[in-house]
């Protein structure tokens, strides 16, 4: 059987997650054995637009990202989007909380507007996750992906199954690890919410969950906004926690309260 | 009339999306640019309205290879904002996930990212089957960095223990010890390595020019973590001076800002460091900057890549001190600072892997964030990596037009960007 | 008893760890929390924990337990995986050793579980009075404050010194062996020791309202209550009140492949109730679906359906998911007391006593439980778009030896495991299944070829009684998919025409192209000894129909029969089964003359995994044929 052609593609992120595939150490050797990897900027160089799979890192924030998406989207059979930048916009979707052309001014302020304006470059509009342009066949969620998480992804796709990305909450993996509960320490978690496969990494640490790898598909969003107040979070410290990583359903909410009026 | 056109679109073998613009008419460059199009995601925007304790958590997140140390910068500037002093713990602890940082990113560039330059090969995966030796042997280092930043903060790209005041969890003795064996292990292996690149360190192309180097310095050691801002040219500054330093400007063909000081332009990062700092790194490394023939001041930019090299074998034995001294002390589980938030500025200077790094937040009495300022070290290169260009590229004009691109290529590898730090690859097109 | 110094227990607790052979494993502090983990050193171990994180059921049902490797190519290479490691846990309180046992009855009873066994032949138990008594325990209302067998030691921590009870002859030799100046305790170490252990249990009480022997009648009573709607609104749904209970014990087995995409494992791992995906078919149905649904059946499971099966409330009063819970709404002091308020007059069961011991010893096992047996495709044929039909040979050259109505798991090693009703009448060496492409057990099976390998495990579950069927008048009535399995008795009745009386046969499907069967049904058609009608929902542009046009229910109006005289076997998807049984009740059929075949998640197959339960029953193991009698007061049975 002819090995699947694979290209990593990015767009507006920080390449912790194709650097997660690096990071594979020697497995890589093993991934190069399942699939022919065409393209990997960071990595190689040499190119091709022939792929079967598509694995596309990185938030869409630009009419030109946009065409490049919808391009690796014509040439891929499977697209997948990796990480929480693909999957949902990651810390770069708080910016659509003001007007662009405000946050335009705090960074490039002090420049000459000729050079902004009109400049394809700095055409930014407000961040969209992969989905919100192309089709998506598979989510690899998470601030960086878990790299054992890709491998099985990778393992599915090629096999032809479904990836086997969780849809459960946090807690699960976390209680089977005996973690301490963060909320026992007096911390705020996300787990409770948040979809597991990450092997509860962030709790396993003692530091709070944080919602990277988005909700599960059925969040119980009122349970767990009343612990939080029962806890003693205000109304807005829950909202901060939102914003971090998960502004896309708040986005969305927002969206469906407006249609509603 | 004989044309030379260069446009290397998103050039690969680096972090982030760049491109290589020349373009030659008789023998005279009308234009030789080079251009950053990585998408701008605005982070100086989106910090506002944070609370402190985000902060590291969202500022990790500016790069995938130094997120450590960027929470680290992040947490200084959060710290010297509200007045909060960590223990000598936390310091030596930061420390070693510093080190950990240095040397999972240098090894990732130099091993993965120029060494196929070094045996004209793609990309590392043909050298997995000419040179398994030497690969293997790379993927140990790479491994070995990254297990170590994963002890000190939980995860190497976007760091879980790290937080104001201390961390949320700690290594055991028994996980340092561990640790400082495997680091003793590693030396041998590093020898090997760095033996290798210099057997084909003449496969680096001859070029220097004088410009002013830009790191932290300090009397107490190779400064990484903490120090002053020391100039080649100024002699040293206070942190929070970083601004006129670091003087930021816009330009058009770049989403990342350019910097300059005293001269046109200025480079940071390991080459910085070393023209800085070379008498107070570790033993073993002075025995190899010797063997390389390397001493500052150098303007070869090509040898930041061995001065990166040089860093590794440091951070391997300065490591290794530092674990002596905390199990010397014997560590205290919670040693972490408690403090009360309140309003503040505060400025945070870091040396990560590529250089100089500036976070600069001003805090309300609820500890929210209103104002950041971020100065990243590749913007400081971009600036020069131009001029390096406008003085290399005649020199090359003889050469084929594979040669030129090149060694255009490898100049720009040398300098270790990171540019989703700051902001992509274009098609190559030729035209003679 | 004996007795011992403290130093002289530290010492033998020492010379145990230094046993590179045994694994010993004791409770340690984690934070300001207490694990059971390995022992490093004696003066790791804190006797005076109140409660661990989670029970020691993780050492006889790891959260992740490799049960068997495989290799992919290689047509069909399984091998079971081992733990044969001699291993000690010390410091079990009493009510985790009650657990245990309870996990015996369950594990070890029929279809005695393997990979259990082995774990618990190999493990010996030192247990430890209760110092100190957490927050949320109730032990003392649920009498589990002390056990009089199911450990090997029993210590009783008293300062400087440590009364140790000898349960087993193992646990004798383990002192022998490895403890020094061992004494007999004196009249009053022993008074001693049954004071401490009263005044905890009498500490851990906390005003349950009604005893245990009382959680049957009240949770009956109240199953419609309001209550359970109440504490559902607050439950996150997280699992973890089933993961840290040392009673709960579902769990689901999954493939992993490693990126050599040739070596794998088949794992099992804890799985829980109130997990939103727990009761999820391949076709993506959800069985119960809302949340007060599973937060009450959890309760049930506990307080009803496990003291009906097994005779024990399946709670001992740890208080670990009411410490544990987030929204603070598992405790099962407060859930029972909140019930109690409305309910009177509440009555009391029979307490039946465990005896464990027994169970390890005379459990036999007849075959792994887990552990597939290869098999062969013998033919392979497209049927429609969505289902492909199977013969199959067992390798061993043996019949599946199945009754119309059961059912096998079929394994596609590295894809899964996958429970398909059995097609053909059991007759000659090789069995039929006709298989529905819905996920990737059944995808990978579509591509598939004849003289390509499967698992088989099975076949299980209760099938029609064919020997009760005999000299009736029986009205068939299949839906869809449901064709499949009433085939396997359609054929036996076919074949042995002359045991039956009237025999009609009425299938619908929703469009002609699902028809599966083709060439039996054209048979059947024209068939003198039987009555055969078929229907379609409706007939799309461009296919072709000659049979009836309607829901199946009209074919029913369509037969002559006397319903008092007549068993129906309905099988069919939920929305069809319905409406018939309904339709047939209407008629005056008596509720055990119809015959209906439920769907479930089946996992296991043998009633372990908890995956297929309506209530209290297992799908797997009581049905999936049922008598419409046995199950139509079931509430979860035509939800």
């Amino acid at each position: 059987m002819k090995k699947p052609k694979v290209a990593f593609f990015d767009f507006a992120s920080c390449e912790g997650c194709q650097l997660q595939i690096a990071n594979l150490e020697e497995a890589i050797i093993d991934v190069t054995k399942i699939v022919d990897i065409v393209s990997f900027r960071e990595v190689m160089k040499e190119h091709s637009d022939e792929y079967d799979i598509a694995v596309v890192e990185g938030s869409i924030m630009r009419p030109m990202d946009e065409e490049r998406l919808k391009k690796i989207r014509a040439n891929a059979k499977i697209l997948v989007a990796l990480g929480a930048c693909a999957c949902m916009g990651s810390v770069q979707r708080m910016l659509n909380q003001w007007p662009m052309q405000e946050s335009k001014d705090i960074v490039y302020g002090e420049g000459d507007p000729k050079d902004i304006e009109d400049n394809p470059y700095f055409a930014n509009f407000h961040t969209k996750a992969l989905d919100e342009v192309v089709k998506v066949d598979a989510f690899i969620p998470g601030c960086p992906i878990n790299r054992d998480e890709f491998a099985r992804v990778l393992v599915a796709l090629v096999q032809g199954k479904k990836p086997p990305i969780p849809d459960y909450p946090l807690c699960v993996e976390c209680k089977k690890k005996e973690n301490v509960c963060l909320f026992e320490l007096g911390k705020f978690c996300m787990g409770p919410v948040t979809r597991a496969g990450c092997d509860a990494i962030c709790p396993t640490y003692g530091s709070e969950c944080e919602g990277c790898r988005g909700f599960v598909s059925h969040p119980e969003e009122n349970a767990y906004a009343e612990v939080l107040e029962k806890y003693g979070l205000t109304v807005e410290e829950i909202l901060q926690r939102k914003t971090m990583f998960t502004y896309r359903y708040v986005e969305k909410a927002k969206k469906e309260a407006k249609k509603d009026e | 009339m004989s044309k030379i056109n260069i446009a290397v679109k998103h050039l690969t073998r680096i972090e982030g999306h760049g491109n290589i613009v020349l373009n030659v008419k008789d023998s005279t460059i009308e234009k030789i640019q080079w251009q950053v199009s990585e998408a701008p995601r605005m982070f100086e925007s989106f910090l506002r309205g944070r609370p402190h304790h985000q902060m590291s958590h969202i500022t990790s997140r500016i790069c995938g290879i130094c997120s450590i140390g960027h929470a680290l910068c992040s947490l200084k500037a959060t710290e010297a904002a509200m007045g909060i002093k960590v223990s000598e713990q936390t310091i030596l602890l930061r420390k070693i996930a510093l080190h950990g940082e240095n040397m999972q990113s240098h090894i990732l560039h130099v091993g993965y990212l120029v060494a196929p330059d070094l045996f004209r090969a793609g990309s590392v995966f043909p050298m997995i089957e000419t040179h398994t030796h030497t690969v293997l042997k790379i993927i140990k280092l790479h491994r070995l960095a990254n297990e170590m930043s994963d002890l000190m903060c939980g995860r190497t790209t976007h760091p879980i223990t790290l937080m104001p005041g201390g961390f949320t969890a700690i290594p055991s003795e028994k996980q340092l010890k561990d640790l400082k064996q495997r680091l003793i292990d590693i030396i041998p292996v590093c020898d090997d390595v760095i033996q290798t690149v210099l057997d084909n360190a003449h496969m680096l192309p001859d070029f220097s020019r004088e410009t002013e180097y830009i790191a932290l310095t300090t009397d107490e050691e190779y400064a990484l973590y903490d120090g002053v801002i020391g100039s080649t040219d100024t002699g040293r500054h206070p942190i929070e001076e970083y601004e006129s330093i670091a003087n930021e400007f816009v330009v058009p063909h770049s989403t990342a800002k350019f910097t300059k000081h005293a001269r046109e332009s200025y480079m940071v990062g390991a080459l910085a460091r070393f023209n800085l700092n070379s008498d107070k790194l570790t033993s073993l490394a002075k025995k190899w900057a010797k063997k390389f023939g390397l001493k500052a001041i150098n303007y070869d930019p090509f040898m930041n890549n061995v001065a990166q090299l040089l860093e590794y074998i440091h951070c391997v034995e300065d490591s290794i001190a530092l674990i002596d001294k905390l199990l010397d002390k014997g560590l205290k589980k919670n040693d972490n600072t408690k403090y009360k938030v309140r309003a503040g500025r505060g400025i945070g200077g870091v040396e990560v892997p590529r250089g100089i790094l500036f976070h600069d937040y001003t805090y309300n009495n609820e500890g929210i964030c209103t104002k950041a300022n971020l100065v990243i070290p590749t913007n400081q290169n971009h600036n020069n990596i131009t001029k390096d260009m406008e003085i290399f590229a005649p020199m090359l004009l003889n050469k084929s037009e594979k040669e030129i691109e090149l060694n255009l290529e490898m100049l720009v590898r040398a300098y270790d960007p990171c540019i989703s730090c700051s902001t992509h690859y274009l098609k190559v097109e030729f035209k003679r | 008893m004996k007795i011992i110094t403290k130093k002289e227990f530290l010492v033998f607790v020492d010379a145990l760890i230094e046993d590179e052979s045994i694994d010993i494993e004791g409770v340690k502090a984690k934070g300001e929390k207490f694990v059971f983990g390995s022992l490093e050193s004696a003066d790791e171990l804190q006797l005076d924990y109140d409660v661990t994180i989670l029970p020691p059921k993780k050492y006889f049902l790891p959260q992740y337990e490799t049960m068997m490797t495989f290799d992919l190519s290689k047509p069909f290479d399984v091998e079971r995986v081992e733990d044969p490691k001699p291993r000690i846990i010390i410091g079990v309180h009493p009510y985790d050793i009650v657990a245990i046992k309870q996990m015996d009855t369950y594990f070890l009873d029929t279809h005695v579980d393997d990979s259990y066994l082995q774990r618990r032949k190999n493990t010996l138990i030192i247990g430890s009075s209760v110092l100190n008594v957490a927050e949320k325990a109730f032990f003392g209302d649920m009498r589990t404050g002390s056990v009089d067998s199911g450990y090997d030691l029993m210590l009783t921590d008293m300062g400087d010194k440590i009364a140790i009870d000898i349960g087993t002859e193992a646990g004798e030799k383990l002192l022998n062996n490895y403890a020094r100046s061992v004494q007999e305790a004196t009249p009053n170490d022993i008074q001693k020791v049954r004071t401490i252990i009263e005044n905890t249990s009498a500490k851990a009480k906390r005003g349950l309202l009604v005893k245990p022997q009382g959680w049957h009648d009240l949770l009956e009573k109240n199953y419609d209550s309001d209550v359970w709607k109440s504490q559902a609104e607050k439950c996150l749904g997280c699992g973890t009140c089933t993961l840290v209970c040392p009673t709960c014990f579902c769990y689901d087995i999954n493939d992993e492949v490693d990126l050599n995409l040739t070596t794998g494992k088949r794992i099992r791992t804890w799985d829980g109730c109130l997990l939103r995906n727990f009761t999820k078919v391949g076709s993506g149905e959800i069985f119960r679906e809302r949340m007060e649904d599973r937060y009450r059946h959890r309760y049930n499971r506990k307080g009803r359906y496990l003291p009906d099966m097994l005779g024990f409330v399946a709670c001992v009063g740890c208080g670990r998911c009411s410490s544990q819970c987030v929204p603070d709404i598992a405790d099962p002091v407060n859930l029972i007391n909140k019930l109690a308020e409305t309910s009177q007059s509440i009555k009391k069961s029979e307490a039946t006593p465990l005896t464990a011991e027994d169970k390890i010893v005379s459990a036999t096992v007849e075959e792994p439980l887990h552990v597939p047996r290869p098999a062969t495709l013998k033919r392979v044929e497209k049927l429609t778009e969505l289902e492909t039909f199977f013969e199959i040979e067992l390798d061993d050259g043996l019949p599946l030896g199945h009754q119309p109505g059961q059912f096998v798991e079929i394994s596609v090693m590295g894809f899964g495991e996958a429970p398909i009703s059995v097609s053909s009448a059991p007759n000659g060496n090789t069995f039929e299944l006709v298989v529905r492409r819905v996920g990737d057990v059944t995808s990978k099976l579509h591509a598939m070829k004849p003289g390509d390998k499967v698992g088989i495990r099975g076949p299980f579950g209760k099938g029609f009684d064919v020997e009760a069927l005999k000299g009736k008048t029986l009205l068939f009535i299949g839906g869809g998919l449901g064709i499949v399995p009433m085939r396997s008795l359609i054929n036996y009745v076919l074949n042995n025409r002359q045991s039956f009386a009237e025999v009609t046969i009425l299938y619908g499907c929703k469009k002609p192209c699902e028809l599966l069967f083709k060439e039996e049904v054209a048979e059947w058609e024209t068939r003198e000894d039987i009555q055969f009608m078929r229907s379609v929902d409706k007939c799309p542009e461009g296919e072709s129909w000659d049979g009836e046009v309607g829901v199946i229910t009209c074919l029913i109006l369509k037969v002559k029969f006397d319903p008092k005289d007549t068993i129906a076997i309905v099988v069919g998807p939920p929305i069809m089964y319905r409406f018939v049984i309904r339709d047939l009740i209407n008629l005056g059929m008596p509720d055990e003359n119809i015959i209906v075949s439920l769907e479930r998640r089946m996992k296991c197959g043998v009633g372990k995994c908890g995956h297929c339960q309506i209530n209290g029953i297992y799908v797997c193991k009581d049905g999936p044929v049922f008598s419409y009698k046995d199950v139509k007061d079931l509430p979860e049975a035509f939800t």
